[in-house]
């Protein structure tokens, strides 16, 4: 895994994408007890903002010799996949997420608040789970993600979740 | 619906448990990751999931 961290970090330095987190189940798992997952999710945000965003990443995949495995790349035999930050909230994850140490590489993570308010906002069975157990745990700032869930209008979907109504 | 002692104490023990396992430090928690994909793995292989090389 640190081989496809390191050339994740290393798209940022050349400037293939501007920026980075790392976020779904992997983000996930950095935070409460580690989930079943098979991509490592990469939220970017990309250098110029159009129709192909994801183009500039394939070709530095090609031209490494990464192949593409359905929506997902193979860094160093890695799946990763590439998800251009599609709304307000999941660029402000990007822009805010934390630097880790994964062995010996950094890497950028989708603060806990964050990672709770996309999985609210995302809403599907298993991003209901998700926001369930991050909430459980105490990874989570609640003032924080109060703020979040304000701007974005998504206290209403928290509410809904805590009240065990959380299917629309 | 209410709970008796005993559910209560299961499901309170459960919590604890992944409190547990959040605490472990991220490289443990993704070999643990990698694991539960062999344990998958070995009861319904998909070419589509594969086990990650670490």
């Amino acid at each position: 895994m640190e081989k496809a961290l390191i050339a994740i970090e290393e798209m940022t330095r050349l400037g293939i994408i501007k920026s980075y987190a790392i976020g779904g189940g992997i983000a996930a798992t950095y935070y409460i007890e580690p989930v079943l997952t098979y991509d490592l999710d990469v939220f970017f945000i990309p250098v110029k903002e159009g129709l192909d965003e994801l183009a500039p990443i394939y070709e530095f995949a090609r031209n490494r010799g990464y192949p593409e495995e359905a929506e997902a790349i193979l860094i160093e035999e890695f799946p990763v996949q590439f998800l251009p930050a599609y709304n307000d909230l999941v660029r402000e994850a990007v822009e805010e997420a934390v630097t880790v140490k994964y062995r010996d590489v950094q890497v950028r993570i989708v603060k806990a608040e964050y990672l709770t308010a996309i999985a609210l906002q995302t809403g599907r069975a298993k991003d209901k789970e998700r926001a369930i157990r991050l909430l459980e745990s105490k990874a989570v700032d609640r003032e924080v993600l109060s703020r979040i869930l304000e701007r974005y209008d998504l206290i209403d979907k928290l509410t809904k979740l805590e009240e065990g109504n959380g299917d629309e | 619906m209410g709970m008796n002692k005993s559910a209560e104490q299961v499901f309170r023990k459960k919590i604890e448990r992944r409190h547990q396992l959040a605490k472990l430090p991220f490289e443990k928690k993704i070999e643990i990751v990698v694991e539960l994909q062999r344990i998958a793995a070995k009861i319904r292989p998909d070419k589509c999931r594969r086990v990650w090389p670490l």
